[in-house]
């Protein structure tokens, strides 16, 4: 059986002035070498459950229980859907920078640089100013910054959107490599048939809750259907969501 | 970051110390008009012209209409235009004043007679600010006070019937008996010689130091926009380091600033016919003054930023409200100079403290006993920045 490294125990979230809570009651464990999708229309929640597993954000109520495997901190990396990127910096000063913050040592961020720089193809670059690349070398430079640390967990909000076809691929794949060697991944998306191929567990979330959670083979089966996107109609409906 | 700022002090510098010749080292222009029938007249254009402070270009032909005109046409800054009777009427009155004068220790008996005071139409340029007319008038009217007295003593001379006034009383009327020493003010005996480098350079180092709200407010809402924010909140580092580090950076090139802008006031400014920018000699009060003004400034950088919700936003707040705090803290028009409520709110401005430690130091060679007060209103001023810097980031949930 996995071992857990996140457990969710009842947490709740409702916003200083909301009327109403965006997340209540949510429960569910992300076990240690899970690539783990979470998924929802817009304002289901996914943005704030994710900030408070990151410590972002505090929890109005409830417990997230952390299970590092060295009995002291998790280490986790964090790649947000914006490019949280410095633009007037070379991509080697952006990893630099990071590296610096995540306590890393000179050498250790040296070595982690030229690592990730040549796995995400942007070795040749790396001495570019960030302001001149592309949408997709902005992305995987992006994803590069939130694992030079080596992090246990690794939580991606969006980690495609934008880019193209080539890009998407090399950062897939490099995902894939990086779940191997026992990083957990926790990913969100509004692309269906690339969680598809990526995710093994699924969470839906609609209006603050957890409406599914198991393996992706599990809710195939359990509701009759053959793709993510129908188990996603079939349980938030076809209605827009811009006034939630 | 460094050639704007310069720039900035180098021509504010140039046109001060151009306003400040105007009156003190150029000659200034002077039409003359002299329709007087006597000798006054003459005896006046020719003080005038002598003095060294006008340049006069006589034209007796033009009456008071055209010498408007002309000055209006660019001829000349200034015109007088002195009436044909001036001399009868300055004499007149002279010698009715040295009358009733005499008639008071009983020699002789004054007539009482209706007298024209004597008058010169002076007429100027429009462009020339008030405070310049006013000082053009006072020297003329010294000129003709010197005249009149003359003259009395003249009317005196000849009333006691003395034909001709001695030469030595003639040449001693003629000069001024009383000399004025100008000093500036200072704290110690060691002078300090205020020119438009001393004022300027100080007030406007300052000034440019604060624009770097513009781009430090404008980063501060990029990171927490793009979401760089955010990612340091995952990182094991405290937020605290990161903040502390751009302070560190931006204090840096404030500092770097102004080594820079008072470095070419000294050493440039005597090459390029600026008066020279004298260092104060309390060097290190200089140093204390120059990181509490680039904390203020940074920290109040730190503040718009932190308050701003937009980059537009940041940059708006940011420049409107520095300048804004440079008319009140008496970067344009001194303190001094403005109504005493105004003084008051000036005191709110964090630059008003900036560039009086400045002027402690740079115009009054202060010493450490006279920057006390300046030191601590800066650091307060740093601090409730800060303050209120982390207040916002806290309500945010950013730290």
């Amino acid at each position: 059986m996995s071992q857990a490294i996140i457990q969710i125990d009842q947490l709740s979230k409702r916003y200083k002035e909301a009327s109403e809570y965006s997340l209540k009651d949510v429960s569910f464990t992300i076990n240690a070498g899970d690539k783990f999708g979470v998924f929802g229309p817009n304002g289901a929640g996914k943005t704030t459950l994710i900030s408070i597993i990151c410590k972002l954000f505090s929890q109005t109520s409830g417990e997230v229980r952390y299970f590092p495997a060295n009995g002291h901190d998790l280490s986790i990396g964090f790649v947000p859907q914006d490019l949280a990127l410095y633009e007037e910096l070379t991509a080697q000063q952006n990893m630099e920078y990071f590296g610096a913050l995540y306590k890393l040592s000179k050498a250790e961020v040296i070595n982690r640089t030229e690592e990730l720089l040549a796995i995400l193809g942007l070795s040749k670059v790396a001495q570019k100013k960030v302001k001149t690349f592309s949408g997709g070398m902005k992305r995987r430079l992006n994803l590069a910054i939130g694992i030079i640390h080596n992090p246990e967990i690794l939580f991606l909000d969006e980690p495609t959107v934008g880019v193209d076809i080539q890009s998407k691929n090399a950062i897939m794949a490099f995902l894939e490599e990086l779940n191997e060697t026992g990083t957990t991944i926790v990913y969100t998306s509004h692309h269906m048939e690339e969680a598809e191929d990526f995710c093994d567990t699924i969470a839906i979330m609609d209006y603050g809750k957890v409406i599914a959670n198991d393996t992706l083979k599990n809710l195939y089966e359990s509701y009759n259907v053959s793709g993510l996107m129908e188990i996603m109609i079939l349980l938030t409906g076809k209605e827009y969501r811009d006034g939630v | 970051m460094f050639v704007l700022p310069l720039l900035l002090v180098f021509i504010i510098t140039i046109i001060q110390d151009s306003a400040f010749k105007i009156v003190n080292n150029n000659q200034i222009s002077m039409l003359v008009a002299n329709h007087d029938a006597g000798e006054l007249g003459d005896n006046l254009t020719k003080r005038l012209a002598n003095s060294g402070m006008f340049k006069v270009i006589e034209k007796q032909e033009i009456d008071s209409l055209t010498l408007k005109e002309e000055i209006a046409r660019n001829e000349a800054l200034t015109g007088l235009y002195i009436a044909e009777d001036f001399t009868q009427k300055l004499q007149d009155l002279s010698g009715s004043l040295s009358a009733r004068m005499l008639s008071d220790f009983g020699i002789g008996e004054a007539e009482a007679k209706e007298l024209s005071i004597p008058s010169i139409m002076f007429v100027h340029d429009p462009v020339l600010q008030e405070s310049y007319c006013q000082s053009i008038i006072g020297m003329v009217h010294a000129h003709i006070g010197s005249m009149e007295s003359a003259r009395m003593i003249e009317s005196i001379y000849a009333e006691m019937g003395v034909e001709e006034v001695p030469d030595e009383i003639k040449q001693n009327i003629a000069r001024n008996h009383v000399t004025i020493n100008k000093k500036p003010a200072s704290v110690n005996k060691k002078m300090v010689t205020p020119n438009a480098t001393q004022h300027n350079v100080p007030a406007w180092t300052v000034f440019a130091m604060f624009f770097m709200v513009v781009s430090l407010g404008t980063n501060i809402v990029k990171e927490r926009n793009s979401g760089s924010f955010q990612r340091i909140k995952t990182m094991p580092s405290s937020f605290a380091v990161v903040l502390a580090s751009k302070q560190v950076v931006y204090m840096t090139v404030g500092f770097l600033q102004v080594l820079l802008i008072f470095s070419v006031g000294a050493y440039v400014f005597p090459h390029i016919q600026l008066p020279e920018l004298y260092l104060p000699a309390n060097l290190v009060g200089m140093l204390i003054i120059t990181l509490l003004s680039t904390l203020t400034a940074v920290s109040y950088s730190l503040m718009i930023g932190a308050v701003a919700r937009t980059q537009e936003q940041a940059n708006g707040i940011g420049a409107i409200s520095i300048i804004i705090l440079a008319a009140l803290g008496g970067v344009w028009v001194p303190t001094f100079v403005m109504p005493e409520f105004m003084q008051i709110i000036s005191e709110l401005s964090p630059l008003h403290w900036c560039i009086e430690g400045y002027y402690i130091l740079f115009l009054k060679n202060g010493n450490w006993h006279d920057l006390l007060h300046v030191i601590i209103i800066l650091a307060s001023f740093s601090l409730v920045f800060q303050l209120l810097t982390y207040l916002k980031l806290r309500i945010d949930k950013i730290i």
